[in-house]
């Protein structure tokens, strides 16, 4: 038996009032990648122009170099005069990226981080290194035992979830993988939380307030048309779902 | 009314009497169900933690006996044995009445299981009455029970709550974090039943409600007048005099110290033909 009773994260019974709490943070930057070595007049004078035609786009954004097309610029006097120009045009410049072999101390003394290279909206080039790290990982599923309250979230980060049991309205189930529920399904279920779309979810009785299958999501009251009773069965088929009562 | 007392050693079960939803009953049943359990020999204390709020007393009738509370127990300014206060209707019952003028906040962990031990040490069954809500409050009032009763009126919204209630029951309470300890038996009691009002379809049925929460059922109370006049004079309805309530708690109580009792769901008995006439309130 696995994780017989799923717990929530925290829990707020056991510490007295905290100062402060750790929380992960994802933000969005704005990458500035610098295409030349020679960062002089010319390249300001195009900076300015784009900056004059979309001043909203560039207001407030966190910005961050992307040296990879000008390693040159690393040389801690050249970083220095093109983050300076940059701050005076009111950029919000914290971090440089793809510079390798620049002194930490040199990033210290101007206020910078080095940020790994992340995955950028208009990926500019193939860096090797990244892609290796999306190794395959390893199956994990996982079976609940008892109903699963309002309230609670069971995850099944890794694989597929079966619950033995009922599913109350205001709980979630959410895997990686399939999900089977052997009892009234009346909470939410969302398979295939990581896009995959060979998702499906089996229910005993479909009353849920809402299931999804890859991020593609119906909420009770679109399922009306769908029987209740009997075991469902709901996969996706043409980027649209399909539900069918299989006994 | 002298009980004997049971002369074994204490078996020191924690009970916790709780909803989620407020106004269902908690502190009625906690009443009646301590009540009822003292009046069957065992030593039974109720605790009040619904710390500033301070109801359980009234409903036992001993708010103008209280000099001492929970909360000075917990803070060390006062002997657990000057808090708590003999009933004098059963004199197996004790009551441990809670602060007015404190908040949820001055129940610490550490306090209540220090409290609970030294009850643990004295008594059959440690009533725990829960705040509504799920936060502070009713969580301290469920982290060390073993047994719980989640009160339920047969209404959507209270069914919701109590099945957050029993999630939580079966995932933050001592129990559950202890590795290998038996989940917490909960049961739930029904209160506020009103059959006639289930036959005409405007109540959930008890199926309905044990159908989404999946756990034993402890008892029905029916809705009956005879709990509000009680409660008003200050007296647990097991204790005053016979009704369909007091029945419903009695058996409920012989439930949960294990003795089979047939479900029976009495509704207060309609008023006849003539008494409906002459308009006469039963």
């Amino acid at each position: 038996m696995s994780d017989r009773y799923a717990r929530t994260r925290h829990d707020p019974a056991s510490a007295t009032a905290a100062a402060f709490q750790v929380r992960g943070r994802f933000l969005t930057a704005l990458a500035l990648r610098v295409d030349t070595e020679n960062a002089g007049g010319p390249f300001y004078a195009q900076l300015d122009e784009q900056l004059h035609k979309t001043p909203q786009f560039f207001s407030g954004a966190p910005v961050v170099l992307d040296l990879v097309n000008a390693p040159g610029i690393s040389d801690p006097a050249r970083l220095r005069e093109l983050v300076e120009n940059l701050r005076r045009r009111e950029l919000l410049v914290f971090g440089v990226q793809n510079a390798a072999g620049i002194d930490p101390e040199v990033l210290k003394t101007l206020g910078l981080i080095a940020v790994p290279p992340g995955r950028d909206a208009p990926l500019p080039r193939d860096t090797g290194p990244a892609r290796a790290v999306a190794a395959p990982r390893p199956i994990q599923n996982k079976v609940i035992h008892s109903p699963v309250r309002s309230g609670q979230m069971i995850v099944a980060e890794q694989g597929d979830l079966t619950i033995i049991g009922s599913v109350a309205s205001g709980a979630e189930l959410i895997a990686a993988g399939n999900i089977h529920v052997y009892g009234p399904l009346r909470g939410r279920a969302m398979a295939g939380c990581h896009g995959d779309e060979s998702a499906h979810i089996f229910c005993q009785s479909l009353n849920a307030e809402l299931v999804a299958i890859a991020g593609l999501y119906q909420t009770s009251e679109t399922l009306g048309e769908v029987p209740g009773q009997g075991c469902t069965h709901i996969y996706l088929e043409d980027e649209k779902l399909c539900m069918k009562v299989i006994a | 009314m002298t009980t004997e007392p049971k002369k074994n050693p204490p078996l020191g079960r924690v009970i916790v009497i709780t909803s989620g939803k407020g106004g269902v009953g908690k502190t009625t049943s906690s009443a009646a169900i301590s009540a009822a359990l003292a009046k069957q020999g065992f030593r039974t204390v109720v605790i009040d933690f619904d710390v500033g709020l301070r109801n359980l007393d009234m409903t036992m009738g001993c708010e103008r006996r209280v000099v001492f509370d929970f909360i000075n127990v917990i803070q060390g300014d006062a002997k657990l044995k000057q808090a708590l206060i003999k009933d004098k209707r059963v004199d197996t019952l004790s009551i441990l009445p809670t602060s007015q003028t404190r908040d949820k906040d001055a129940l610490t962990k550490e306090g209540v299981e220090k409290v609970l031990n030294e009850l643990k040490a004295e008594f059959d069954y440690i009533v725990c009455d829960s705040p509504a809500g799920i936060e502070h409050g009713a969580q301290m009032a469920m982290h060390f029970a073993d047994e719980a009763v989640v009160v339920t009126n047969p209404e959507v919204s209270s069914v919701r709550d109590s099945d957050r209630v029993l999630g939580l029951l079966s995932s933050q309470t001592k129990r559950a974090e202890t590795e290998g300890a038996e989940p917490i038996k909960a049961q739930v009691l029904i209160t506020r039943y009103d059959q006639e009002r289930v036959d005409r379809g405007e109540m959930m049925t008890v199926d309905d409600v044990l159908e989404i929460l999946a756990v034993p059922l402890l008892g029905v109370v029916p809705e009956s007048k005879a709990i509000l006049k009680a409660s008003n004079v200050g007296t647990p309805v097991v204790l005053d005099g016979p009704s369909a309530a007091a029945q419903a708690y009695e058996d409920a109580v012989s439930r949960l110290t294990g003795t089979q009792v047939e479900m029976r769901i009495v509704g207060e008995r309609r008023p006849g033909l003539f008494q409906r006439l002459f308009g006469r309130a039963s």
